[in-house]
């Protein structure tokens, strides 16, 4: 898919991007006109497309603050194929938790996808093949990745809304790091870890560029996110073709300031757009529907208004 | 069995890469099945898989096309010693992994977490070396728990001081590891103050490398959390591996081989094979790959 976000190029080089945020008070809404016309506005070219959605599976979560919701991916596939996608793969690669079909199971994604052994992929067990890195932000060069990412003909990231406490926050960019094979790398990717998280992210996100992204900010994570923080109540999501130009909305959106997150200001150079000027918004404007996110004190400068933890 | 690759070794699910993992787990669990000539021919095959992909230094990587080993060492090692005893591949797998150290912070990486302002971020004694997924990196719970497994299976006769001092510090390690409460995670017990909730993977296979420690309080407390945690376990994996680490300890849960079975029969394991191996392990009582823990311990 030739989308013009999957080269590497300077700001200046690269045409604006589109990001929507769309209200949606709840699971219960119908998601799925929401996020069907809202595709429909970005005019992607789907038909006969293979489509992966990069959810975020990461443990049993009772309060629904840690994981992409089920309603939203079923929604986000359901959309794809009303769309002209030929197939649309649910998959991640949980970090922590080496059981996906656990995870699934208490999510209740049976409830909503019947079949999980034809719609649901497991990246860290799947085949892999070496991929080069582009850049050198970290010291790792080369990757083992899933076979089903690499034969996608769009990657789309589906993360939660939640702040990071290495990173700040975690979006469409940081959900990357489920591609990375456990079966190769281990659970956690502690590799990742010592070659620097933000390096990490940014080498995988030149390596294999997610074309679209889509981010559950229904209910998000704030605090000590990504997994013992406290839900966050944002009913939003936030849709777009530049994954760096979501992120830093979602930044906005969370009262956070883009330019001071490490690996997104340094995304903005290479990867995508950073500041507003370069970003078409549709739909609500961040500043309307903005809700503070609580951060860890070693984050407070990220902090554009008051609310600290 | 039908899912072996022509190239002797088994991948994750049918018709994908042979991969150190699930050939591993395989071979143990047909090993412990009466078969017949067929079965042994692919067994050999298996074997023979194994031997092909071990590198130079004596590791084995997951997949046959990487160059550097990792933590399926522990398991290629065990599933070969389990095969066909102690072998020149079975030493010099051992041998790496008794030479390859976890990676731990260095004066500027402890220094700049002292001067975090959150203060204390994780709490743990990273003098304690266990085992890292990959080389150059840190010490985790199940790859160290792996090491331990393997290291419990060679001839306690043949172990080197080294691989002495070794088992020593993991299971130190493995104690130090433990989420407040009992069972473990994948390695952070705490994380800014606030206690890692545990997981059944990691507790099972922690358990199962430490089951001749049966008096350590870190192994009932972790068994009495894994005990309780029985109604939330809903994945085969989990199930499978917490029913057999369970019975390993003396406890019959037979509900869960009821829900395994119920698994099998929904969604096929999703069709791992790394999990149906573990399956037909656990469904298995005459596995010798883990045999009964100490007594004391059963009699909790």
């Amino acid at each position: 898919m030739n989308s013009p976000n999957t080269a590497l190029s300077p700001s200046f080089a690269r045409p604006p991007a589109r990001v929507a945020i769309r209200r949606a008070a709840s699971y219960e809404v119908d998601l799925l006109p929401i996020l069907r016309e809202t595709l429909r506005e970005f005019d992607l070219p789907l038909q006969g497309k293979s489509v992966l959605l990069k959810v975020n599976f990461v443990c049993h979560d009772p309060y629904g603050a840690i994981n992409t919701h089920p309603a939203v991916v079923v929604a986000a596939r359901e959309a794809f194929l009303s769309l002209g996608a030929s197939t649309v793969t649910i998959a991640d690669g949980p970090g922590l938790e080496r059981d996906i079909e656990a995870i699934a199971e208490s999510m209740r994604l049976r409830d909503f996808i019947p079949s999980l052994s034809t719609s649901l992929v497991d990246l860290n067990t799947d085949d892999v093949h070496p991929v080069p890195l582009k850049t050198r932000a970290s010291t790792l060069k080369k990757l083992y990745l899933p076979a089903t990412v690499l034969g996608a003909d769009l990657v789309v990231s589906m993360p939660k809304m939640k702040t990071h406490h290495w990173s700040g926050v975690t979006l469409s960019l940081k959900n990357m790091f489920g591609i990375v094979p456990g079966s190769c790398y281990g659970w956690p990717k502690n590799i990742l870890h010592w070659a620097g998280i933000a390096n990490s992210i940014l080498d995988i996100n030149s390596a294999v560029r997610p074309h679209f992204a889509i981010v559950d900010g229904i209910t998000g994570m704030e605090g000590n996110g990504p997994i013992q923080g406290s839900p966050k109540s944002c009913g939003l999501l936030i849709l777009g073709n530049d994954p760096v130009s979501v992120d830093a909305t979602c930044a906005r959106v969370m009262g956070l300031r883009p330019e001071r997150i490490n690996y997104l200001r340094r995304a903005g150079l290479l990867l995508g757009h950073l500041h507003e000027e370069k970003i078409l918004q549709i739909g609500e404007k961040p500043e309307q529907v903005r809700t503070p996110f609580a951060v860890l004190d070693d984050f407070r400068h990220l902090s554009i208004g008051l609310k600290q933890n | 069995m039908q899912s072996q690759n022509s190239d002797g070794g088994w991948g994750y699910r049918p018709a994908s890469q042979s991969a150190t993992e699930p050939t591993a787990w395989t071979l143990c669990a047909l090993h412990n099945e009466n078969l017949g000539e067929p079965s042994r021919k692919q067994i050999s095959l298996g074997k023979d898989w194994l031997l092909r992909n071990q590198l130079a230094d004596g590791s084995w990587p997951s997949f046959a096309l990487q160059t550097e080993g990792c933590w399926v060492t522990a398991l290629a090692g065990l599933a070969l010693h389990e095969i066909a005893g102690e072998s020149d591949a079975v030493t010099r797998g051992f041998d790496w992994l008794c030479n390859s150290w976890p990676r731990t912070p260095n004066f500027w990486q402890r220094l700049r977490q002292r001067l975090s302002s959150s203060g204390e971020v994780t709490r743990q004694n990273n003098s304690l070396a266990g085992w890292a997924w990959t080389t150059n990196t840190g010490s985790w719970v199940e790859p160290t728990s792996y090491a331990l497994i393997f290291l419990r299976r060679l001839d306690p006769k043949h172990l080197s001081t080294l691989a002495l001092k070794r088992k020593e510090l993991a299971e130190a390690m493995l104690c130090d590891r433990m989420c407040p409460g009992g069972g473990w995670n994948s390695g952070n017990p705490l994380v800014y103050g606030v206690a890692g909730e545990p997981l059944v993977g990691p507790t099972v296979w922690a358990l199962l490398a430490l089951r001749e420690c049966g008096e350590l309080p870190q192994v009932r407390e972790s068994l009495q959390w894994l005990e309780k945690s029985i109604p939330q376990i809903h994945g085969s994996v989990s199930t499978a591996i917490a029913h057999m680490c369970l019975e390993v300890y003396g406890r019959r849960i037979p509900a869960m081989d009821v829900h395994l079975q119920e698994r099998f029969e929904t969604d096929r394991f999703l069709n791992n094979i790394s999990v149906t191996a573990l399956a037909a392990l656990d469904l298995n009582p005459a596995r010798n790959l883990f045999p009964p823990a100490a007594q004391e311990v059963a009699a909790l």
